[in-house]
C-alpha cells in the first residue's frame, strides 16, 4: 500500500487536507450556491414556496431549542441504520448460499425475484397491521428494502468469482469449505460492499415514506406535519437533513471501506 | 513422478453442449524429473492439455495417470501457473500472503511457512515486493508471484502456461535462466507451455510440437541435447530452431489457408 493510504499518516493532516486541497473548490461551490439561493429567495420568490437559507437556519435553531431536532434525527437514523444492518445480516448469508448452491438458488430464487419488485412502500400498511405501529414494523420495512438489494449483489458477487481462483486453491489442497471461506467470500466482498451502499440509499427512501404515513417522530414525520402547520421552513430543515445525513452516512461507509476492510474492496470504495 | 497420457481425447462440455474434439489421440509419457516444453500454434490445445494433467478437466477418451494412478482431480502434487495474469491471484492478499496461502491450507507451522515463503520469493526476485497487492504489480511480476506460490508448495510436477509471455526479451531470457537453475536445484517434473520457439529451446530437455486444432495431437517430438544455459549461436541450436520453425509454419498455414 502506498504511504499516503496509511491512516496513521493521514490523520494528523486530515482536517487541514479537508479544508485546503481538493475540497476547497467544493466548499466555494456550496457557499456560492447558498448565496445565490439566499439572494433569489429574498428578491424574486414568495417565501412561502422557497424561504431564504437564513430563515431555514433559524427554523432549525427553533427546532433545536424545542428539543425536537436531535430527537427526529436520532429516531430516523436509528431506524435506518438498524434496519440496514439487520437486513444485511440476513441478506449476506442468504446471498452466499444462493450464489454457491444451485439447489438453494432454485428454491429461493423465485421468491427473491418476485418479492424484490414489490416496493417496501406498498407494504407499509400491511406491515403496520401485522407488526403494530411501533418500531418493529419500521425496522422490518427497512430490512425488507435493504435485504433484496444486498442479497442480489452478494449472489452476483459469488457468481462472478473467477474459476481460476478456485482451481488454484484446489492445487493447494483446499477443501470445499476452505475454498468457500478463503476464496469465495473475500472475492464477493466488493459486490457485498457496493450492494450495502446502494441499500443504504433506499433505506432513506423507505423510512421517510413510513414516517410520513405512520409515525410520531422522525424526519419524514417532521416534513409531513410541517406542511400541516404551514411551517414551510421546518419542512426545508427536514429535507436538508435527509440529504445531509445521507451524505454523512455514505461518507462513513466509504471510509469504512477504505480504512477498515480496504484490502477486500481495493477499488470499490474509490467513488 | 511420471505422467502418462495414453490415446487421450478431449472435448469441452459447457452447460450440456459438447464442443468438437479439441485433442485427439494424444500419447505422451513424461518421465520423472524431465523438463518438457509444449509448443504449438495459438488455439491448438496446449492449455487444455495442461488442464487435463492438472485434473481440472478429465479426458473424454483414453487414460491419463500419474505414477499409475488415474488423474481425476487437482492435488498438491501438481502446481499450476495459469496463463491468465489476473484471475488466478488473490487480489485481497499481498504478494507474501498469496505465497503463504497454500502453506496455510497445508498447515505448515508459522516459522517454516515464513522461511519457505521468503525462499520462494527470492527465487523469483520478489523479496522486496512482498507487501504489495497484486494490482500494484506489473504483468511479469504477477506471473512471478504465481511461480513463487507454486514453488513454495514444492510440488512434484510443475505445470506452467506461458508464464513469461508478457515480458521483454531481456527479462524473459534472464528468467528462463533462473527457471532452469530453480528446476535444477529443486528437481521435479516440469511441463512448460509456450508458443515461442526460442523459449522452447532455451528451456526444454524435450520439446513436443502439437499439431493445429481441431482434434490436435502431437506432431513431433525433439530431444534437445544441449547443455544449459543454451548457447544461441551453437550450430545445433540454430539447426533445431530452423527445423522447428519449418514444422510449426506448416501447422500454422493449415489454420490460415
Ligand atoms: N472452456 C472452454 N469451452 C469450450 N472450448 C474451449 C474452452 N477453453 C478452450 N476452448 C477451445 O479449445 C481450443 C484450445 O484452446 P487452448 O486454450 O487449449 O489453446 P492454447 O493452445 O492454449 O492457445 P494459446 O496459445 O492461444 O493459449 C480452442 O479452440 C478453444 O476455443
Ligand atoms: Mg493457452
Amino acid at each position: 500500500m502506498a504511504v499516503i493510504d496509511q491512516p496513521n499518516q493521514t490523520k494528523p493532516h486530515a482536517l487541514i487536507g479537508l479544508l485546503s486541497r481538493s475540497n476547497f473548490i467544493s466548499i466555494v461551490s456550496i457557499a456560492l450556491g447558498l448565496l445565490v439561493w439566499e439572494v433569489c429567495a429574498r428578491l424574486f420568490i414568495d417565501p412561502f414556496f422557497l424561504p431564504p437559507v437564513s430563515v431555514i437556519f433559524l427554523g432549525a435553531v427553533e427546532l433545536f431549542q424545542q428539543d425536537l431536532l436531535l430527537t427526529h434525527i436520532g429516531v430516523s437514523l436509528m431506524r435506518i441504520l438498524g434496519g440496514w444492518l439487520l437486513g444485511s445480516l440476513v441478506a449476506i448469508p442468504l446471498g452466499l448460499l444462493v450464489g454457491s448452491f444451485l439447489t438453494a438458488k432454485r428454491v429461493i430464487d423465485p421468491y427473491i425475484h418476485f418479492l424484490r419488485f414489490i416496493p417496501a412502500i406498498a407494504l407499509v400498511t400491511l406491515f403496520i397491521v401485522w407488526f403494530g405501529v411501533g418500531e418493529l414494523s419500521k425496522i422490518l420495512l427497512v430490512m425488507y428494502a435493504t435485504a433484496f438489494i444486498v442479497m442480489v449483489n452478494t449472489a452476483t458477487g459469488v457468481g462472478t468469482v473467477h474459476q481460476n481462483k478456485r482451481l488454484a486453491a484446489r492445487t493447494f489442497g483446499a477443501s470445499t469449505w476452505q475454498i468457500f471461506w478463503r476464496v469465495t467470500v473475500p472475492s464477493a466482498m466488493p459486490s457485498i460492499y457496493v450492494g450495502m451502499r446502494l441499500a443504504l440509499a433506499s433505506s432513506f427512501l423507505v423510512i421517510v415514506a413510513v414516517e410520513m404515513l405512520a409515525a410520531e417522530s422522525g424526519l419524514g414525520y417532521l416534513i409531513w406535519t410541517s406542511k400541516l402547520y404551514f411551517k414551510i421552513d421546518w419542512m426545508f430543515v427536514g429535507i436538508f437533513l435527509l440529504g445531509f445525513l445521507g451524505l454523512l452516512t455514505d461518507y462513513a461507509w466509504k471510509m469504512f471501506g477504505k480504512h477498515v476492510i480496504g484490502r477486500f474492496v481495493r477499488t470499490a470504495a474509490n467513488y | 513422478m511420471t505422467i502418462s497420457i495414453e490415446s487421450v481425447g478431449f472435448a469441452y462440455t459447457t452447460s450440456g453442449r459438447t464442443s468438437p474434439m479439441i485433442l485427439s489421440d494424444v500419447d505422451l509419457t513424461i518421465p520423472e524429473g524431465e523438463f518438457l516444453v509444449l509448443l504449438g500454434p495459438s488455439g491448438c490445445g496446449k492449455s487444455t492439455l495442461l488442464r487435463l494433467i492438472a485434473g481440472f478437466d478429465n479426458p473424454t477418451n483414453g487414460q491419463l495417470s500419474i505414477d499409475g494412478r488415474t488423474v481425476e482431480k487437482p492435488g498438491k502434487d501438481r502446481g499450476m501457473v495459469f496463463q491468465d495474469l489476473d484471475s488466478a491471484l488473490f487480489e485481497w492478499l499481498t504478494v507474501s500472503e498469496n505465497v503463504e496461502f497454500g502453506l496455510k491450507i497445508d498447515g505448515v507451522p508459522k516459522e517454516d511457512r515464513i522461511r519457505r515463503r521468503d525462499e520462494a520469493l527470492s527465487m523469483v526476485n520478489l523479496l522486496n515486493h512482498g507487501q504489495k497487492f497484486p494490482d500494484e504489480l506489473s504483468g511479469g511480476m504477477k506471473q512471478r508471484v504465481q511461480i513463487a506460490r507454486m514453488l513454495a508448495m514444492r510440488p512434484g510436477i510443475m505445470l506452467m502456461d506461458e508464464p513469461f509471455a508478457s515480458l521483454d526479451a531481456q527479462t524473459r531470457q534472464r528468467l528462463q535462466n533462473q527457471m532452469i537453475s530453480i528446476w535444477t536445484e529443486i528437481g521435479g517434473t516440469a511441463v512448460y507451455v509456450t508458443h515461442d520457439i526460442r523459449e522452447a529451446i532455451n528451456l526444454g530437455q524435450r520439446i513436443i510440437l502439437m499439431s493445429a486444432g481441431p482434434a490436435a495431437g502431437i506432431k513431433r517430438s525433439y530431444d534437445v541435447e544441449l547443455e544449459y544455459p543454451r548457447n544461441q549461436s551453437d550450430p545445433r541450436y540454430i539447426t533445431l530452431l530452423e527445423q522447428i520453425s519449418k514444422d510449426i509454419e506448416e501447422e500454422v498455414s493449415k489454420v490460415w489457408q
